[in-house]
C-alpha cells in the first residue's frame, strides 16, 4: 500500500535529456519568484533605481523591522489580524473540503432527482463574475445579521464551485463495480463515502486544498465590504491597506516586505501537500 | 433479470402498465434519498451564497438602480441596460473583441504547455518535488500586483525571440484583426505560461491515476513511445483535458486583471445616472453569457469525440436493429400475402388442386 517515491535515489545519465528541457522554462518560471523574494531585501535606493534591478546587491532586513515598527503603532496588533487569518483560512479550507467532496460523490455516483440540474447550476455559477454578485451577497449577509462577524468571512466562500467541479470530475474515474462491491460486502453510503472514495480521490482532494486556500487567503472582498471593524478584518486586507494607504516613497518598501510575508504560507502548504498529489494509490484494489 | 426475460409477451404488457402506477421502489427512494443527504449541505450554501445572488442580479439587470441615502431606488428599464451597453458604451465591444481572440489563441497554448510539463515532470528524474513547486507558485503571484511590476520591468516576454521581427512576419501572412492578437500572445508568452500552474497540477494527478501496467502491456506488443502517449495518455486524460480547458477559460475571464472586469467594477461604483449597481450587472450577464458560449465551444470539440471502441458498438447495434426491422417487414409482408392469398381463395378466384388424405 505504499506510495511510490517522487525522487529516484540517484542521479542517472538518462535524465539529463529532460533536466535539460526542463531548466530554461524553469528559469522563466522561477522569475517571479526570486523577484518577490529579492524584493523583499532591497534597501531603500535599490528599490527605486533606475533602470530596476532584478537581484539585491545590499541585502537588508530594513523594510521587516519598519514593518513590524508601523503596524506596533498602529491601534490594532498585527497578531489578531493574524489570528483572524488563520481561523478564518482553516474552517472555510475544511468545510469546502468537506462540502465539496460529499457533494461531488452525490453528483458523480449517486442517482437521484435534480442531479443534471444541480450539475448545471454550478457549472453556470463557476463562468460568473464573482464581483457582480457583490451587493446580492451583502445583503445576504446583512439580512442573516453577519456583518463583523468571522463567519461573514468564512460563508460566502464555503461553496466553491470550480472545487466542485474539479473533485467530481476524479469521482467519476472512480469505477462503479468497486462501489458495487462494497456495497456487496453490506457498505453504507457513508461507510462508501469515507473508505472508498475519499482514499481514491486524495490527489484531487489535495489539489482543491490548494486551490482553496489560495482563493481564502487572498481574498480581501470580504473584508472590505462585509465589516467595518477593523479588529475582525483579515491580514491580507491589512497588508494591501499597507501597500495602499502608505503608496508614498517609504511605503514602497514595506510593501515590499509584506507581499513575501503572504507569500509564504502558500509555499509552505504547497511544500506539504505537493507529496499528497504524487503518492496516490492508483487503481488499487481493482483488476 | 433471468424471470423477466422468460415472462409471455402478454405477462410483460401487463406488468408495464402496473410500472407505470407505481412510484419507485422503497429501495431505490432509500438509495435517493442519501444523494440528496449528501448534497444538502453543499446546496444551502450555494442557495444563499451563489443562486440567490445570481438570480436577483439578473433582476437588478432589469433596473436602474440608485443608491441615496433614504435606500436603493429601483426602476424597471427592461432591457434598457442592455441595449445602452451594446450601443452606447464606448469600451465594452472594443474590450470584449480583444478578450474572445486571445483567449481562443492562449487556452490551448497554456492546456498544451501545461500537459508537456506535466509530462515532463511525471518522469523520473532528480529534484522533482522542486521543479514541481517553481511551475506551480507563480499562479499565486501573478494574481497580486507584482505582476504589474514584473511587466514594467520587461519580465514578461522572452527575450530570445525577437517579438518585432515575429510581429512584423505575422502581419504580412495574416490581415491586421487576427495578427494583432497573436503577436499579443507572443509578447505576453511569459505571463501565459505563469498561469498555468493548477493545469499542470490536475494533469499530473491524472496522470498519476493511468495504470503503468498498461504502457508495460502496450511496449510487450512493440508500441513506441510516441504511439503510447496517443494511445494511452491523451485518451485517459480527456477528461482532464476538458477541466483544463474549462478552469483555462475561466480564470483568464475573472481574473481581477481582466479589463472587463475593470470596467464592471468601475461602472458599479460610478454615481453617474445611467450607470451604477444595475448596469453593472447587466454587463455582468452579458459578459457571463459570452464566456459560457465560449467554454461551451470548447466543450463541443473536446467531448463529443468518442471512442472508437463505443463507435463500433454503436455501429453494430444499429445493424442488428435494422436487421430485426427488416425481418418483421419480412414477416408482415408474408402474414399479408396470406390473408391475401386466404381472401381469394375463399372468393373462389384461386383454384388449387387439393387432395384428401383420406384418398390414399
Amino acid at each position: 500500500m505504499k506510495g511510490r517515491k517522487i525522487n529516484p535515489k540517484r542521479f542517472e545519465i538518462g535524465q539529463l535529456k529532460i533536466i535539460l528541457l526542463i531548466l530554461p522554462l524553469v528559469i522563466f518560471m522561477g522569475m517571479p519568484i526570486i523577484f518577490i523574494i529579492n524584493h523583499a531585501f532591497k534597501p531603500m535606493e535599490e528599490l527605486f533605481a533606475f533602470p530596476p534591478t532584478f537581484f539585491v546587491k545590499n541585502a537588508t532586513l530594513e523594510n521587516f523591522s519598519k514593518l513590524i515598527k508601523f503596524s506596533d503603532s498602529s491601534g490594532i496588533p498585527l497578531s489578531r489580524y493574524l489570528f483572524n487569518s488563520l481561523v478564518v483560512t482553516v474552517i472555510t479550507v475544511g468545510l469546502a473540503l468537506l462540502l465539496t467532496t460529499m457533494s461531488a460523490f452525490a453528483l458523480a455516483k449517486i442517482k437521484f432527482k435534480g442531479r443534471n440540474a444541480l450539475t448545471h447550476i454550478n457549472q453556470i455559477a463557476i463562468m460568473f463574475v464573482s464581483t457582480a454578485v457583490l451587493i446580492p451577497r451583502y445583503l445576504v449577509i446583512c439580512k442573516l445579521g453577519l456583518i463583523d462577524n468571522l463567519l461573514a468571512h468564512i460563508l460566502p466562500l464555503v461553496a466553491m464551485p470550480v472545487a466542485l467541479f474539479l473533485v467530481k470530475q476524479f469521482v467519476e474515474q472512480v469505477p462503479d463495480s468497486l462501489l458495487e462491491a462494497a456495497y456487496m460486502d453490506g457498505a453504507t453510503d457513508l461507510d462508501i463515502y469515507l473508505k472508498v472514495i475519499m482514499p481514491m480521490i486524495r490527489p484531487a482532494v489535495a489539489t482543491a486544498a490548494i486551490l482553496v486556500f489560495q482563493q481564502v487567503w487572498t481574498n480581501m472582498e470580504t473584508s472590505s465590504y462585509f465589516f467595518s471593524d477593523d479588529s475582525m478584518k483579515t491580514l491580507t486586507f491589512y497588508m494591501n491597506t499597507l501597500v495602499n494607504v502608505n503608496n508614498t516613497v517609504a511605503g514602497q518598501g514595506m510593501a515590499a516586505a509584506a507581499s513575501l510575508i503572504m507569500f509564504l504560507p502558500n509555499l509552505i502548504l504547497f511544500i506539504i501537500l505537493q507529496n499528497k498529489v504524487m503518492n496516490t494509490m492508483a487503481n488499487s484494489g481493482i483488476k | 433479470m433471468a424471470e423477466t426475460t422468460k415472462m409471455s409477451r402478454k405477462d410483460k404488457k401487463a406488468l408495464k402498465e402496473r410500472m407505470k402506477h407505481l412510484k419507485s421502489g422503497k429501495l431505490e427512494r432509500r438509495y435517493a434519498r442519501m444523494g440528496y443527504i449528501f448534497m444538502i449541505p453543499w446546496f444551502i450554501g450555494a442557495a444563499v451564497f451563489l443562486a440567490y445572488p445570481l438570480g436577483s442580479s439578473f433582476w437588478y439587470a432589469l433596473n436602474n438602480i440608485r443608491i441615496t441615502p433614504l435606500g436603493r431606488i429601483f426602476s424597471f428599464v427592461g432591457q434598457g441596460n442592455f441595449t445602452q451597453i451594446l450601443i452606447q458604451d464606448p469600451d465594452f465591444m472594443i474590450y470584449l473583441v480583444d478578450y474572445l481572440t486571445s483567449t481562443i489563441i492562449s487556452t490551448p497554448i497554456i492546456v498544451v504547455f501545461a500537459l508537456i510539463i506535466a509530462m515532463m515532470l511525471n518522469m523520473k528524474i532528480k529534484g522533482k518535488g522542486f521543479f514541481r513547486l517553481i511551475f506551480f507558485l507563480p499562479v499565486i503571484i501573478v494574481s497580486g500586483p507584482i505582476l504589474g511590476m514584473l511587466t514594467a520591468e520587461g519580465a514578461g516576454s522572452i527575450s530570445a525571440i525577437d517579438t518585432q521581427s515575429l510581429t512584423s512576419a505575422i502581419s504580412s501572412v495574416l490581415p491586421d484583426i487576427i495578427a494583432k492578437p497573436i503577436s499579443d500572445v507572443f509578447n505576453n508568452m511569459i505571463t501565459t505560461l505563469w498561469y498555468s500552474g493548477v493545469q499542470i497540477l490536475i494533469f499530473l494527478s491524472g496522470l498519476q491515476k493511468i495504470d503503468k501496467s498498461m504502457y508495460e502491456a502496450a511496449k510487450i506488443d512493440g508500441g513506441s513511445a510516441w504511439e503510447c502517449f496517443w494511445k494511452i495518455t491523451l485518451p485517459n486524460l480527456k477528461s482532464m483535458i476538458l477541466l483544463n480547458t474549462i478552469y483555462t477559460i475561466v480564470f483568464i475571464s475573472n481574473n481581477s486583471e481582466n479589463p472587463i472586469i475593470v470596467l464592471i467594477e468601475e461602472s458599479m461604483f460610478s454615481g453617474t445616472k445611467e450607470k451604477g449597481y444595475g448596469y453593472a450587472s447587466a454587463m455582468a450577464w452579458l459578459y457571463s453569457v459570452v464566456v459560457l458560449i465560449l467554454v461551451g465551444l470548447f466543450a463541443l470539440l473536446l467531448a463529443t469525440r468518442k471512442d472508437q471502441y463505443e463507435k463500433q458498438v454503436k455501429r453494430a447495434i444499429k445493424a442488428r436493429k435494422k436487421e430485426a426491422r427488416n425481418k418483421k417487414k419480412i414477416e408482415r409482408r408474408n402474414r399479408r400475402n396470406a390473408k391475401k392469398i386466404e381472401r381469394q381463395r375463399a372468393a373462389g378466384k384461386i383454384t388449387t388442386h387439393t387432395t384428401d388424405r383420406s384418398d390414399y
